[in-house]
Formats: C-alpha cells, sequence, structure tokens
C-alpha cells in the first residue's frame, strides 16, 4: 500500500524533471533571435477555429520572406544582409488567454528577435504591456485600433500598419454625407472596440441624426447570431446598411438582408469587403444583387481587380504565389496583405542597420520613410514619433459585377 | 515508522522536485508549471465533485471564470494586491457553485451533467453582457507581474506561491474527503438509495461538494488570471471545462497524485499536440510509411493529433494514470511472486480505483 | 433601444418563420441525439461535428463531383448512415463497459478529431454552400416570406416524420425499439443488440446530415459552423426530455422561436444574451420538471 505512494510519486518526480530540464535555456548573448545566418521572428494568428481565414496572412507572409530568402538583394546576398529570415508562426486560435501564452512562449522559450503582425485587436491588447515591459517590438499588429498608433509614447515597442478604423469610418461618413445625405443609417457592427471605433468615426462624419438604429452581435458570436439583428434592422425603414464585422458575419448579413427582401445601399468596413467574401455573399444568396453597390475603402492593391491585371506589383504577387504557395487562390487579398507587410518588415530590417538589435529595428520601422510599391498609387511611407501610421492613403471602392473599382481621390488619413 | 518511510520518501521526492524545477528549467517552463499548479488547484475541486461524489461537472470553467473576474475586477478597478484577492475569487465561486448545488439536487446524471455545461456556456456570454464591470469582450488587463523577493524573478515568485498554495489544498482537500464526510460523499456516488436509506442527506452533501469544488476552481481561476495577466470572456471557454474532465479522467478521478499528471496533460497538450506531429511524420517517413507531405501547421491538423491522443490515453488508460500506477504495481507483484519459490500464496487481489 | 409600440405583422412573421426554421435545424440535431441517447445512454458531443462532416461531404458531391442537390442530398445520407454506425462499432463498441465519464470523453474526443479532419481536408475558411431553395421569397398576403426558412421547416419535418414512421411501422424499428428499451430480454429474442446500437447511430448521422444541410445555407460551411447549434440542440433536448423524440423537436422549435421572438420585441435583449437566455429558461424549466416537458419523471421512493 505504502510502496504504491513511493512509486507513484517517485515516477511524478521523474517525469516531472524529465519535462522541465529540457526546457532549460542557455544564457543569451546579444539580443536573441538574431544571429550571424539567420534572424527568427513570430506572429500569433488564428490557425485553427472560426477566424481561421486570417491564417492565409501567414501564408502571405512566410512566402515573401521565402523569395527574399533565395533571392540575392542589392548587395549580392541572399535574405537581409545575408541573414534568412525564419518566422514562427504560433496558433491563438483568436483567443486572448492563447496569445498571452504563444508570445511568452515565442519570446521566453524560442527566443525570436521581434514579433511581426500579430492579429486581433483584442488579442494584440493583451500583449502590448508585457513586449514592452520586455521591450520585444511588437511590429505592425494585424488590426485598426487607432491607439495601436496613437499610443506610441506611452508604448514606444508597439506600432500599427494600416489605416485605423476611426478614419475608415470617417471615409465612408464621408461618402455617406455627399452622396446619402437625408437617408437613415441601420448600423450592425461588432460588439467591441473595432465596432465602436469605426462607428464613432463614421458618424463624426455623418452627423449623428443619420442613424436610424444600431444594432450589435458578440465578437466570436458566429454567423447565427446575425439574422436576428438585420430583420430588427431592416423594420426601422433604414435605406443605408452599414456593416462593421468580420468576414462571416459580413457574407452573413448581406445575405440574410438580400433574402428579406431588403435592397439598402450598403457600406462594408473592408475587413468583410474582400472579392472573395463578395463572391461568397453571391453564391450564397444566388444572386449579384445581393453585394453589387457595395461601398468600401481601401489601402492597398486589389489582386483580383481588372485595373490591377498589369501591375508590376500584383504581378510578383501572383509569381511568388505560384512558385511558393501553388494550390492556394491568387485573387485572395488576405495573402497580398501578409506579403505587403513582410515587405515593410524587410525595409525596416535593412534600416536597421547590417548588425540590428531591437532597438535599432524600432527605430527603423517607427521612422520608415520610402515609397510602398503595394500600397495605393504606391505612395508614401512616412512614419515618425508623432504620427506612427506607416499606410496613410486610402480610396472608396465599390463592388460591381465580380470585382471591386476604386473611385473618388486619394485621402490622406491621419 | 519504517511504515510510513517509502510515503515520506515519495513525497519527498515531489517536494523536492518542485523545489528545484526553477533552477533547471528555462523562464517560460516555469510559467507552464505554475500553470500545471493552477489546473490541479481545479483538478482537487473536479476530483472532489466528480470522482468522489460522483457529480459529473462539465461546467468548471464557469467557476474558474467567476474567481478570475473577481481578481480582476477588485486588482485593476479596486487596488486589491492581486494575491490578497485569490481568496475572495475562490469564495465568490464556491458561493456560486453552492448555490448551483440546490437546483442540481433536482436533475440527475445526464442533465445534472448538461446543467452544468450550461454554466460554462453562460458565464461568458454574461461577462460580455455586463461590460462595465468586466471590459466586455476586451476583458480585463492586470497589471504585469512583480516580485517582492530580490532573489526570485516574477515567474519564479509566482511559481512558488502557486506551489505553496496546491500544497496548502492538496492537505485540505485530503482532509475534507477523509472520515466520516468522506464516507458519505462516496456513498452519496456510489448508490444514491442506499445512502439516504442510510441517514445521509443527500441536499447537505451534493451542495457541499459543489460549493467546495467551486472554491476550488475559483482559487484556481484567480491565480490564472495573475499569471496569465489578462481575464477576457474568451480566457475560460467551453473547451477548457471539457479539457479539465479528461485531465481528470486521464490522471485518475478520485486519486490526488494522478490530478496532477491530469494537470501536466491539460497544460501541455493543446500546446504541444502539433509539434508532436513533426517528429512522428519523420519518423514515419523513416520506415517508408506513405504519409505523403503533411504540414504541422495546416489547419486542422493539430486538432486531430490532440483528439488522437486523447482517445488513446482513454484506450490505454481508460483508469487514468493512476490505475496505470496500480496495473503495473499488479504486474510486478506477480512477476515476483512467481519467481520467489515460497509460500507466497496467491497474490493479493487487487482492488480497483 | 425603443420598444415598438406597434408590432410590425409583416416583420412579425418573418421573425416567426426565422424563428420555426432555425428551430427545425435545432430540432433535428435534438433527435439526433435523443435517439442515440434512448439507444445506448450516450450523450453523443460529437453529434454536431459529424453533422459538420457529412454536410462537407454533400458540399464535396456537389462542388467537386458535378452532382446536383438532391442527388448529393441522399447520397450524403447514405454516406452518412455508415459513418454513423462505423463510428459506433469501431470507436464506441470498445468502451462499452467504460464509465460514463470515459465515454463522454470519447465522444469529445471524436469531436476534435472530426472538426480537426475537417479543417485539414477542405481548409477552415468560410464557404457558401447552396441549399435547393431559391433566395427568391415567397409572398403571401404581402409579407415576404423566405423561401429558405419554408423549405428547411418542410424538409426537416418530412425527416422527423419519416423516421417516426420506420420506428413505429417496421420491424427493424420494433427491433431498435426493444433492444433500446431490455437488451436482455431482446438478446434472448434473438435481437441483435450490438446491430441495433450501431443502426441508432447510423440514423442519428443521418438526422444531424439533414440539420446540418438545412443551416449551412444560413450560416455558412466551416468546420466550427454546428458548434454553436450543438449547443441549442442539448437545450432543446434536456427541455423536451432526453427520452423524448417529441420533446427534442418540440424543443427545439420553442427554442428557435423563442429566442428569435425574445430578441426581436424585448428591448435590452441583444444578441449577447441569446444564449444565456436560452439556458435559463432551460435551467428554469428543469427546476418545475426535472426531466424536461415530456420527459418521464422517475419517482424514488425511499
Amino acid at each position: 500500500m505504502k510502496t504504491k505512494w513511493f512509486f507513484v510519486t517517485a515516477v511524478a518526480a521523474a517525469a516531472t524533471l524529465m519535462v522541465a530540464i529540457p526546457g532549460a535555456v542557455a544564457r543569451p548573448a546579444a539580443d536573441p533571435g538574431v544571429g550571424r545566418t539567420s534572424i527568427t521572428i513570430g506572429t500569433t494568428l488564428p490557425l485553427s477555429g472560426p477566424s481561421s481565414l486570417f491564417a492565409r496572412i501567414g501564408r502571405g507572409m512566410r512566402t515573401y520572406f521565402s523569395y527574399i530568402n533565395a533571392r540575392r538583394g542589392s548587395d549580392g546576398k541572399r535574405g537581409v544582409y545575408g541573414r534568412q529570415i525564419v518566422l514562427k508562426v504560433y496558433d491563438d486560435q483568436y483567443n486572448e488567454a492563447q496569445t498571452v501564452q504563444q508570445t511568452r512562449r515565442a519570446v521566453e522559450q524560442d527566443r525570436v528577435f521581434a514579433m511581426l503582425g500579430g492579429l486581433g485587436t483584442e488579442n494584440q491588447q493583451a500583449v502590448r504591456a508585457y513586449l514592452n515591459q520586455r521591450k520585444v517590438p511588437q511590429l505592425y499588429v494585424s488590426t485598426g485600433l487607432s491607439e495601436f498608433g496613437r499610443l506610441i509614447k506611452q508604448y514606444p515597442w508597439t506600432i500599427g500598419w494600416q489605416p485605423d478604423y476611426v478614419q475608415e469610418g470617417i471615409l465612408l461618413g464621408r461618402y455617406f454625407r455627399q452622396n446619402l445625405a437625408g437617408a437613415r443609417v441601420a448600423i450592425l457592427r461588432q460588439n467591441d472596440d473595432y465596432g465602436r471605433e469605426f462607428v464613432q468615426g463614421f458618424t463624426s462624419a455623418a452627423g449623428a441624426a443619420s442613424v436610424a438604429a444600431t444594432e450589435t452581435y458578440p465578437r466570436n458570436g458566429g454567423a447565427t447570431v446575425i439574422p436576428g439583428p438585420v430583420a430588427r434592422l431592416r423594420a426601422s425603414g433604414a435605406t443605408v446598411f452599414l456593416v462593421v464585422a468580420t468576414p462571416t458575419e459580413t457574407i452573413t448579413a448581406l445575405v440574410t438582408a438580400y433574402r428579406l427582401g431588403w435592397r439598402p445601399t450598403k457600406l462594408v468596413n473592408s475587413v468583410g469587403a474582400t472579392p472573395g467574401f463578395m463572391a461568397a455573399a453571391q453564391t450564397s444568396a444566388g444572386s449579384a444583387d445581393a453585394v453589387n453597390g457595395v461601398v468600401t475603402t481601401t489601402y492597398l492593391k486589389d489582386v483580383a481587380a481588372p485595373a490591377y491585371a498589369n501591375d508590376a506589383q500584383v504581378l510578383l504577387f501572383k509569381r511568388l504565389m505560384t512558385k511558393y504557395a501553388p494550390g492556394q487562390p491568387t485573387n485572395e487579398g488576405l495573402f497580398y496583405y501578409g506579403m505587403a507587410k513582410a515587405d515593410f518588415f524587410v525595409q525596416a530590417l535593412y534600416r536597421a542597420g547590417k548588425n540590428p538589435t531591437r532597438a535599432s529595428l524600432m527605430r527603423a520601422a517607427v521612422n520608415l520613410k520610402m515609397n510602398s510599391p503595394w500600397v495605393l498609387r504606391s505612395s508614401k511611407i512616412t512614419t515618425s514619433r508623432g504620427s506612427a501610421f506607416p499606410i496613410r492613403y486610402q480610396r472608396l471602392t465599390r463592388y460591381n459585377n465580380g470585382s471591386f473599382s476604386e473611385f473618388g481621390p486619394l485621402v490622406k488619413t491621419r | 515508522m519504517r511504515r510510513y518511510a517509502p510515503r515520506i520518501a515519495g513525497y519527498g521526492a515531489l517536494v523536492a522536485a518542485v523545489i528545484l524545477l526553477p533552477h533547471l528549467a528555462g523562464e517560460f517552463r516555469v510559467t507552464q508549471f505554475s500553470y500545471v499548479g493552477a489546473f490541479a488547484i481545479a483538478l482537487f475541486g473536479l476530483s472532489i465533485l466528480t470522482g468522489i461524489t460522483g457529480q459529473i461537472s462539465l461546467g468548471h470553467g464557469g467557476f474558474m471564470a467567476i474567481g478570475a473576474y473577481v481578481t480582476g475586477i477588485l486588482a485593476v478597478n479596486h487596488g486589491v494586491p492581486d494575491l490578497l484577492t485569490i481568496p475572495l475569487g475562490g469564495l465568490a465561486a464556491g458561493i456560486v457553485g453552492f448555490l448551483f448545488g440546490f437546483p442540481a439536487l433536482r436533475l440527475a446524471g445526464v442533465y445534472l451533467a448538461l446543467a452544468t455545461f450550461a454554466l460554462a456556456v453562460i458565464v461568458p456570454s454574461v461577462a460580455i453582457a455586463f461590460g462595465e464591470f468586466t471590459g466586455g469582450t476586451a476583458g480585463i488587463l492586470l497589471d504585469l507581474p512583480t516580485s517582492p523577493v530580490g532573489a526570485l524573478t516574477p515567474a519564479e515568485w509566482l511559481y512558488y506561491v502557486t506551489w505553496a498554495i496546491v500544497a496548502a489544498l492538496f492537505v485540505l482537500a485530503t482532509w475534507f474527503v477523509g472520515g466520516k464526510r468522506g464516507r458519505a460523499l462516496r456513498a452519496v456516488r456510489d448508490n444514491e438509495l442506499a445512502a439516504v436509506s442510510s441517514g445521509i442527506s443527500l441536499s447537505r452533501y451534493k451542495t457541499l461538494a459543489f460549493g467546495v469544488s467551486a472554491f476550488y476552481a475559483g482559487v484556481a481561476g484567480s491565480l490564472y488570471a495573475i499569471l496569465n495577466f489578462i481575464v477576457t470572456p474568451g480566457t475560460f471557454p467551453v473547451t477548457l471545462s471539457i479539457l479539465l474532465l479528461a485531465g481528470l479522467v486521464i490522471g485518475g478521478a478520485g486519486s490526488f497524485l494522478g490530478v496532477l499528471a491530469g494537470a501536466v496533460f491539460v497544460e501541455f497538450i493543446p500546446l504541444y499536440a502539433g509539434d508532436v506531429l513533426g517528429p512522428l511524420v519523420d519518423l514515419a517517413q523513416r520506415l517508408q510509411v506513405p504519409v505523403g507531405d503533411v504540414d504541422p501547421t495546416t489547419p486542422g491538423v493539430p486538432s486531430v493529433v490532440y483528439g488522437a491522443i486523447l482517445l488513446l490515453a482513454l484506450i490505454v488508460m481508460p483508469n487514468g494514470a493512476a490505475g496505470v500506477g496500480h496495473r503495473f504495481r499488479a504486474l510486478t507483484k506477480r512477476i515476483y511472486s512467481r519467481l520467489v519459490i515460497s509460500n507466497v500464496g496467491s497474490p493479493p487481489k487487487e482492488r480497483g480505483v | 433601444m425603443l420598444v415598438p409600440l406597434a408590432i410590425q405583422w409583416s416583420e412579425f412573421f418573418q421573425q416567426v418563420v426565422f424563428g420555426l426554421a432555425l428551430g427545425a435545424v435545432y430540432g433535428s440535431l435534438a433527435l439526433a441525439i435523443v435517439l442515440i441517447y434512448r439507444t445506448t445512454h450516450i450523450v453523443n458531443f460529437a453529434q454536431g461535428e459529424l453533422a459538420m462532416f457529412t454536410t462537407f461531404i454533400c458540399w464535396s458531391l456537389t462542388t467537386n463531383h458535378g452532382f446536383s442537390f438532391w442527388p448529393a442530398f441522399f447520397l450524403t445520407l447514405v454516406i452518412a448512415f455508415v459513418l454513423g454506425f462505423g463510428i459506433e462499432r469501431i470507436v464506441i463498441r470498445p468502451f462499452e463497459h467504460a464509465s460514463h465519464l470515459t465515454v463522454i470523453l470519447v465522444t469529445i474526443a471524436l469531436f476534435v478529431i472530426l472538426t480537426g479532419l475537417a479543417g485539414w481536408i477542405w481548409s477552415p475558411e468560410q464557404r457558401a454552400f447552396i441549399g435547393p431553395f431559391s433566395a427568391k421569397p415567397f409572398n403571401i398576403a404581402g409579407v415576404a416570406i423566405s423561401r429558405q426558412d419554408v423549405g428547411v421547416i418542410g424538409v426537416t419535418l418530412l425527416t422527423v416524420i419519416l423516421l417516426w414512421a420506420f420506428f413505429r411501422f417496421t420491424k427493424l424499428g420494433l427491433a431498435m425499439r426493444a433492444a433500446a428499451i431490455g437488451p436482455g430480454p431482446s438478446r434472448l429474442l434473438g435481437v441483435r443488440v450490438g446491430w441495433m446500437y450501431a443502426t441508432g447511430w447510423g440514423f442519428a448521422a443521418v438526422l444531424g446530415a439533414v440539420s446540418g444541410m438545412m443551416v449551412a445555407p444560413i450560416i455558412f460551411l466551416s468546420p466550427t459552423m454546428m458548434q454553436s447549434v450543438l449547443i441549442y440542440a442539448f437545450a432543446a433536448a434536456v427541455l423536451g426530455g432526453i427520452e423524448s423524440p417529441v420533446g427534442a423537436v418540440v424543443g427545439g422549435l420553442l427554442l428557435g422561436l423563442g429566442t428569435t421572438l425574445l430578441g426581436a420585441y424585448v428591448g435590452f435583449v441583444s444578441s449577447d444574451l441569446d444564449l444565456p437566455i436560452a439556458f435559463a429558461v432551460l435551467v428554469l424549466v428543469l427546476l418545475f420538471r426535472p426531466a424536461g416537458l415530456f420527459g418521464r419523471v422517475v419517482v424514488r421512493r425511499v
């Protein structure tokens, strides 16, 4: 009887030690993650679960790094200054608690040099204080919440990438004011900072009085929580429908509206409005009327639009996709998003010097000034400590008969 | 005294392993084992409810969430030092659990399991709905951990605090399920009818079991919130409640030391399920088994591996890791008695778990 | 949000029809759960994922193999039956004598594996699932009623009635009922109880497949699409009485209708609270009728 306890506890102790010891790490010398021949960075993305569509961003980043690692740069060396870029992708399942654990794993165990393009507003907020405390660059987070740019003085190791939600909301709000004034808007938004911020921007430009009704749905609620609110919004009698949601919910909202016989003017946030999603909505509703006329904002070149069919960058994108990610759809904007972001990182890394440190990388990223061929009209990127919003220009674009076409002027955000 | 020597040696080895770990392992591993400690506490509670009293609970994640939110709200909104919030978190969860015990009296078997499942589902939604207190979907961000002891890093400090709590609550749990009360609880599990006929009050013991196990889960949740420095509705999803139950079965329901094995399972399997695949694929390729080009980062693959591991564990160890210990011991005993030619007689019968 | 003072009847009917359609989906999955529980006393947590998996198969048939919808639908039902049957024999059967807890965990392991497998084979992205019903609404007395919703209600009810007729009027159905009530005596009478269990799982898989194929056009096909449906189906099954098939269907319809109308007409109820309210109602019902609305209460006098 007593020997049972002895045996079990001895086994447990041995097992514990066996698991624990391999986790021991050598004392680090220079900045972790950067060696003579390689540099290791990490990202957290939802690889599984409802938002796993966004895993394509990671695939796009990896594809681009494969290209950079294989080609010779202007200094004749492969990679960046002869260092191969290794991207470690961690699955956080869009769950902030997992993001924390995986980020800690990346930093403490795998000793990555920096975190690039982590996805999710709440997810990146969760690890921001931690990464800043450890002075690990939190670069180009994949979310448009404005505070990722606004709070750079408080969190000097964190920087966003895309035009923020307030600015996108303002652009759509201006469109409303100039073309649909007098109409009433029904708003469906996600019940979190993303939804709130976007609508705040929209109403600041469109006027709060224009809103007939607002419905929210819970983040991660899935498609079943959409039809109810959409029916209620329809009953408000509004003739404009603003959808601030993530992909599945956006598609469901558009299809439900169509099924209920509602034909409003549709304004959609860019997160849910790629050509792929529009096509899915059209197929599901069985009619192009469900999606024709959707107006949204954009800041990257559209890989599926005829207007960009001969654009050098889009052609490069398609070539790289075919070579390094065969079998994947080449008209999917999320891959392009990942590649563009990866290129920003490469540019910043070059500017961080031949022997980059985390501090020099962060300095380079926060002071990045260049023309990027990936964004609209290859416009200028001018980041600075005073204005930490890298991508500055956006434009309205409308979906019709299978593709988006931009219209209106190129608008500077902040 | 000699009778207890093996037991003391065993426990001593375990305690030594726990104390030594931070000096041997890297920082992240230390934090992971702190999580293991928190899960062990939750599993102690679940063991009391499900293993000892026989009430299946699929909702322990919900009780953990209650503890975690109490900690978050008190620590961030009211400036209470985080460690002090732990007993409060446990208490809040314990009260809810105790109250839950009353309607649970009227439910049996599968209905009870589903009612607890409902709890696990409802708590995150309630947290979202009452956003002004709970931070809604964004949740509550706690301060990063600090260490009041200069010689220890924050991770190490929290690790020792966690395991001190584990030890204390282990002693408490052992006392709780001992003696007359323990027999009453086990009687409720084994045969309710017989228990009632013997004068055991079902309502008293069931509500007690719910309350105490919820208290444990609440403490675990509070600790988890401090370790993870964030509480969100998504921190304790339904899948966690299920994972806890899996950990209990894998470790061995009713055996406290098996609980530790279960806690290790709960912490490490989700993180490393995908990583197991890489070496497996290499091995298969070396053995010329056609597995094709399986990319471990392909979405879905980690889940398949995790599920397969779970199934495998259930097949191989239906009584959990503690059961493995029993079976191994039975095997060695049989070998011993066959080798030794003396008047040993037939091998003693093994008692089941 | 203000409660509208005058109820717009057209909107009301749309909400009712949508609620019933959703309820039909919950009900058919709930019926599958009840079927397995009645025959084998197992709560099958993998029911939803099995439904999702078979729905993917239907999608694959129509997209990659050129079937049109209804042939693919029926072929999928056959495949679903075989899958359910096979899973019971191969995965569940070894755990025949294990504890309740262990069996629950086996079904949970199945849940995890099926979700992962679907994501692996077909990738986790959401895709449109084209149902057989056109999206053009019916026009009844000036109200636009979704053709989709009506079709879902119709197909589900038809399936349920057919299954009921099977159990009531065929020999095999009788044998299955016998095996569920008394496996011992049934064996003595020559009923192959093990095969009856497997057949039960097969039919449950068929019900699940119907549920999945009906709901997929509404909520989009993805590996996780049935997870919330499963939660509601459990609630419906318990609400109706876990051993009552009628209860499962009625419970499903009530839940679907209830959550839709509550959300539409009670102001402070936002979508966030759909699920908690459904479960709060469930717990309340259980307080007064511990065996569900149609369940048999087993009274134990001590």
